[in-house]
């Protein structure tokens, strides 16, 4: 909200710059976000009178030209003028040559139908304060001739723009702003004071308020205004407006946003002509009903929204904003001006659900001061009175069915102290109360506030002990540690878990990433399989390709990938420690998020340099360093069927699983057309550990084994498989185990060959060891030709010589 | 002295050493001599075939003469052994200024790193720590933290929503009111975790980043410590000179409210450009407990009294390593993230 400190000094003797006055606000939690002078983009500008109009030099574009005598009081200027409201007497923006104009525009003396203009009658336009084009010459009644104009507008000042949070509705306007400056510095803070004329009729003769929904409006007043006319408001009103970000429309309209500003109350003036019967209905609106509001949108509203109608129609949506049908036009001759409280949450739905933000609402969706509202009636009345002159009915129409009861809050001193751990003496904290306006009396060593209808927000005692200190001093606040008992640190096994895991691939040389959690419809469907349970979808994305939480644990790593393959990094080693979301599970959101690990390879293996990395990635990457994550995380794994997650190459695509079968991981190379649609070109080797899978199983404990004492032999096995065979590693590996015996201490595969006629070779080292003796090379042999004779006769496979 | 038949052998055994050119050579003449079949093995254990008279002299002569032989091949293998070592020298010629062979490098993500550091200290100060979920109901989220529909609080934090009740929690807060639910006080936590706001992504807003949660619950807890406490982590955080400044501020779940900033570490208050010339960073928000909020959990806030902070990682870590652009943490260009090794 901008507030202009000019006009904040007309409430509070201040003696403070206005970068001074914004510290003060700051410290005290009024956020300020910048102090800007006002500063307009004109020199020399001053305030002219129009003596007389000389003569006329005929027509341009429709208007006449006039050349006009004009003084400043020191010095008289004939100027041509076109301007439809020139008029004899009139005090006006006047640019003497030497002027400069925004854009640097400089005037001097100009010859217009053959006549010396000496300088210029300005427009709004002209200054660069104003849009509208056929306005005319900037008129300021009553300004002194010679007067500059900066000063005769009120534009040597400086804006400060505030950021007002929502508990401090009462700080959304001039006036708060004041009173908090004079709580913050003692200055004296003087409200406005509005003395009305009323004459006439009764405004009770001539409006009637009845509210049908007291649980929304507490409370209703209006007043009537007769005999107004309608026209632009005066510069200095209007340069007021334009100042603090809003648009001027009319005398009357700006009269209610003016004290909108000023007081923080939202008004709204109607055509009195317009109300049938002068009559204020205050409803619910009907199912199906529709509304016309002021900016000419036909709405459809809800039973929940609330309105002001007459007996016939409706006329203004409450609080936000008002009806076409009513609309204040060029023609009102009577106002009916109403200043009402409405309860906020009503007005922050329907301002939310038609979509309809407006200062009015913002306000009332905070709270109003219900209090204060017949004194914002009357100043926006003497306003209109004085602005669009007529005649303001007596009194005020005042339904408040809802009548607010104060509340008184303690404050007991020791409670400051045992929430701040340090408190200001009784009499300073009473101080700091008065002073923001919070009528308190002495209960024995303690405080009674009674709070003010304008500190909605102040609803309990530590409300009361914030108040102390933010005006106090923050600073004023000692530096502790906690006391209390000692108690054992404790981390969720998560966290022990993802530890050990980044740990272990980053000691593997893999570049930990993170990538959002939501996904892209469409590019989720490459990775979904039919049987997949139904995504996480959010209801308001902030776009399409976002809609949805990730489902398939690669997304985020895949994506990594393609963001480096397209930025000239060919070679990615990534994993990220992440989390999938479906539906389902016990938890009271129901939903899941499971927890994965995930690895994606592409490229070289290594750091390609002068000795080697050169070599491609592979499946047996993937699949080896999920094995790495398993055993730092003590999880024994063995290779077990195709797994379930979609996104791979279907004849590449393996499982790690538990002894009793449970699926940990997943690995494979990744499906081409998936790594085609992410514009990588090169195959993309990962996989997916489930960490949730790992916890599950119970880590054996670590044992120690004796060392052993005799030599052991060590022989080498190699085997030809024909191409065309179903026969895996991993069985010739089980059968060479059990074939074996218990004399073999370990079995390694060495070497995998395959001939160019699709036969492969594979060659296992095993090595034979006995605790209570050493072996004897007959013992061996007898136990290899076992071995042998076993695996060939058992898989028809020979044994490779030589 | 000797025996002519050792003599002889020695004599023999001597050119030989004198004529060999390399260890290999004198390898040969010691087994010649000295090994199994060597001459004066042979010789010693043919000792048993003599006349008795004949034995010691041959014996002692024999043995003498292989602790000399000994020697000398030793003396000689040495000598030739350097020789050979030096010509291998000359012949591999390394160029030491080959790069060396890495094991391959990883490296953490920053935002990991940070997390690490924060959870470290607080872990230092007592604090253990708690996780959430990150999809959350509305009441945990909001309601419970005093922030009910309709709210305008709720402007603070623009909301990614799941479904009327579902949403995806926009702070680490709702983990203060699961862990104050599940246990009595004392409570001294850190919740670090992922969070999100419906804010598109630019150089300073993200619908996705992290946030450390602190919360310590207890009798005689008062927002002094809470000032103490963060000055503390500040000083680790950021150095020993670092200074922290409480501004009030409002959030809806504590009362009074703080916004903290420290002491811009680069140009210690003077102003710079990271501080954008104000001399402080606002690094996190903060306060007592609301004693509704104690209320909701079934709390006395009579009895017990707390304080909450919460700070953005993402926050901490721009600052920390200077990052500009927090889109840079979740692009994962790996020249961004090598720099993090």
């Amino acid at each position: 909200m901008k507030i202009l400190y000019g006009w904040v000094r007309e409430f509070v003797d201040l003696r403070l710059t206005a970068a001074q006055a914004a510290d003060r606000l700051i410290n005290a939690g009024i956020e300020v976000a910048s102090v800007t002078p006002l500063a307009p983009d004109w020199k020399g500008v001053v305030v002219g009178e129009i003596e007389a109009i000389e003569r006329e030099l005929g027509e341009s574009h429709g208007h006449r030209l006039l050349v006009c005598r004009v003084s400043t009081g020191r010095e008289r200027y004939a100027v041509v003028c076109g301007a439809p409201n020139t008029k004899v007497g009139a005090r006006a923006a006047f640019a003497p040559p030497g002027a400069v104009l925004p854009g640097g525009r400089r005037i001097g003396s100009a010859k217009i139908h053959r006549v010396e203009s000496q300088g210029m009658l300005c427009s709004e336009q002209e200054l660069g304060i104003g849009e509208e084009h056929d306005a005319g010459i900037l008129l300021l009644d009553g300004a002194r001739p010679g007067t500059d104009l900066i000063a005769a507008l009120g534009l040597d000042d400086h804006v400060l723009e505030v950021e007002i949070t929502p508990n401090r509705p009462d700080c959304l306007s001039v006036m708060g702003i004041a009173r908090e400056l004079s709580a913050l510095t003692g200055a004296r803070f003087r409200p406005p004071a509005v003395a009305l004329k009323e004459s006439g009729d009764a405004a009770r003769s001539l409006a009637r308020v009845r509210i049908e929904a007291p649980d929304l409006c507490h409370r209703f007043t209006a007043r009537v205004v007769s005999g107004v006319t309608v026209g632009p408001s005066p510069g200095w009103l209007r340069a007021r407006l334009r100042a603090v970000g809003l648009r001027p429309i009319s005398n009357v309209v700006d009269a209610t946003n003016y004290v909108l500003w000023e007081l923080g109350q939202p008004l709204h003036a109607y055509d009195y002509d317009r109300v049938a019967d002068g009559t204020i209905v205050v409803r619910r609106a009907r199912a199906g009903e529709r509304f016309t509001t002021l900016d000419g949108q036909e709405r459809p509203l809800d039973g929940s929204m609330l309105l002001i109608a007459d007996p016939r129609q409706a006329i203004g949506l409450a609080g936000v904003m008002g009806g076409a049908n009513t609309e204040v036009t060029a023609g009102t001759s009577r106002v009916l001006l109403e200043s009402a409280w409405f309860a906020p949450a009503s007005i922050r739905r329907t301002s939310r659900a038609l979509g309809l933000r407006t200062d009015a609402a913002y306000r009332f969706e905070r709270g109003a001061d219900v209090e204060a509202l017949v004194t914002a009636s009357a100043r926006a009345a003497g306003l209109i009175a004085e602005l669009a002159g007529g005649t303001i009915a007596r009194g005020v129409v005042d339904a408040y069915p809802r009548k607010r009861k104060p509340q008184r809050i303690r404050l007991r001193m020791a409670r400051v102290k045992r929430v701040l751990g340090v408190a200001p003496s009784t009499a300073q904290a009473r101080k700091i109360l008065t002073g923001l306006g919070l009528p308190v009396k002495t209960r024995g060593a303690d405080l009674e506030v009674v709070v003010p209808s304008f500190r909605r927000d102040v609803s309990m005692e530590d409300d009361l002990v914030e108040e102390i200190i933010r005006v106090w001093g923050y600073d004023r606040i000692p530096s502790t540690l906690p006391g209390g008992a000692i108690a054992l640190v404790t981390y969720p096994p998560n966290l022990r878990q993802s530890q050990t895991v980044r740990r272990a691939l980053v000691g593997a040389g893999l570049a930990e990433v993170i990538a959002y959690s939501f996904s892209d419809p469409a590019r989720a469907a490459l990775f979904r399989r039919p049987s997949d349970g139904a995504p996480v979808e959010l209801l308001n994305p902030l776009s399409q390709d976002a809609s949805w939480l990730r489902s398939h644990p690669l997304e985020g790593v895949l994506g990594a990938v393609a963001i480096n393959v397209r930025r000239q990094q060919p070679d990615v080693r990534v994993f990220e420690v992440g989390k999938t979301y479906g539906r389902g599970g016990g938890g009271d959101a129901g939903t899941i998020e499971p927890r994965w690990v995930t690895i994606a390879l592409t490229g070289a293996r290594g750091e390609p340099g002068w000795s080697g990395g050169q070599e491609r990635a592979d499946v047996y990457d993937a699949k080896g360093l999920a094995e790495h994550v398993l055993e730092a995380l003590g999880v024994r794994a063995s290779t077990g069927e195709s797994g379930a997650l979609g996104g791979f190459e279907p004849d590449c695509h393996g499982t790690l699983v538990t002894e009793s079968g449970a699926v940990l991981a997943e690995f494979g190379e990744v499906a081409a057309t998936l790594r085609e649609s992410l514009g990588i070109p090169t195959p993309v080797f990962a996989a997916a550990v489930s960490l949730d899978a790992a916890a599950a199983v119970v880590p054996a404990p670590t044992r120690y084994q004796a060392l052993p004492r005799f030599p052991a032999v060590e022989r080498d096995l190699a085997f030809v498989v024909v191409g065309d065979q179903m026969l895996t590693a991993a069985r010739i590996e089980s059968a060479l185990r059990e074939a074996a015996g218990p004399l073999l201490r370990r079995l390694v595969l060495f070497d995998v060959f395959r001939f160019p006629d699709g036969r492969s070779s594979l060659a296992w080292r095993l090595l034979f060891q006995a605790e209570d003796r050493t072996l004897t090379d007959d013992e061996v042999n007898a136990i290899q030709e076992r071995v042998v004779r076993r695996i060939t006769e058992t898989f028809h496979i020979t044994l490779r010589s030589g | 002295m000797g025996h002519p038949r050792v003599d002889a052998i020695v004599q023999q055994a001597r050119e030989a050493v004198a004529a060999a050119q390399s260890s290999a050579e004198l390898e040969a003449v010691r087994v010649g001599v000295l090994g199994r079949q060597g001459a004066l093995t042979q010789l010693l254990r043919s000792l048993g075939t003599l006349p008795p008279d004949e034995r010691p002299l041959v014996g002692s002569a024999a043995n003498e003469a292989k602790r000399e032989l000994e020697g000398l091949l030793d003396a000689r293998l040495a000598a030739t052994h350097e020789t050979e070592r030096q010509a291998e020298r000359s012949r591999r010629r390394l160029d030491l200024t080959l790069p060396g062979r890495r094991p391959p490098r990883g490296s953490l993500h920053p935002l990991t790193r940070v997390h690490d550091e924060i959870v470290a200290i607080f872990a230092g100060l007592g604090f253990s720590v708690a996780e959430g979920p990150e999809i959350e109901t509305d009441y945990h989220n909001f309601e419970a933290l005093n922030i009910p529909r309709d709210h305008p609080a709720r402007d603070m934090q623009d909301t990614l929503y799941l479904s009327e009740s579902t949403l995806l929690r926009t702070h680490t807060s709702p983990v203060q009111i699961r862990t104050m639910l599940a246990q009595k006080p004392p409570v001294r936590i850190i919740v670090p975790g992922r969070v999100y706001r419906r804010d598109v992504a630019d150089m300073s807003h993200s619908p996705m980043f992290h946030q450390v949660e602190g919360l310590a619950v207890d009798r005689g807890i008062t927002m002094a410590d809470l000032k103490g406490t963060l000055e503390l982590f500040a000083r680790e955080m950021f150095g020993p000179r670092s200074r922290i400044r409480f501004r009030p501020s409002f959030f809806p779940f504590t009362e009074p409210s703080a916004e903290v900033d420290v002491l811009c570490f680069v140009c210690l208050g003077d102003g710079c450009r990271l501080c954008k010339q104000g001399g402080w960073l606002e690094i996190l928000g903060s306060g007592m407990v609301h004693p509704q909020v104690l209320r909701n959990v079934g709390y006395d806030p009579e009895e017990v009294t707390g304080w909450a902070f919460g700070m953005g990682i993402d926050r901490i870590a721009m600052l920390k390593y200077g990052i500009d652009d927090l889109r840079l943490f979740f692009e994962n260009d790996l020249r961004f993230l090598r720099q993090f090794a």
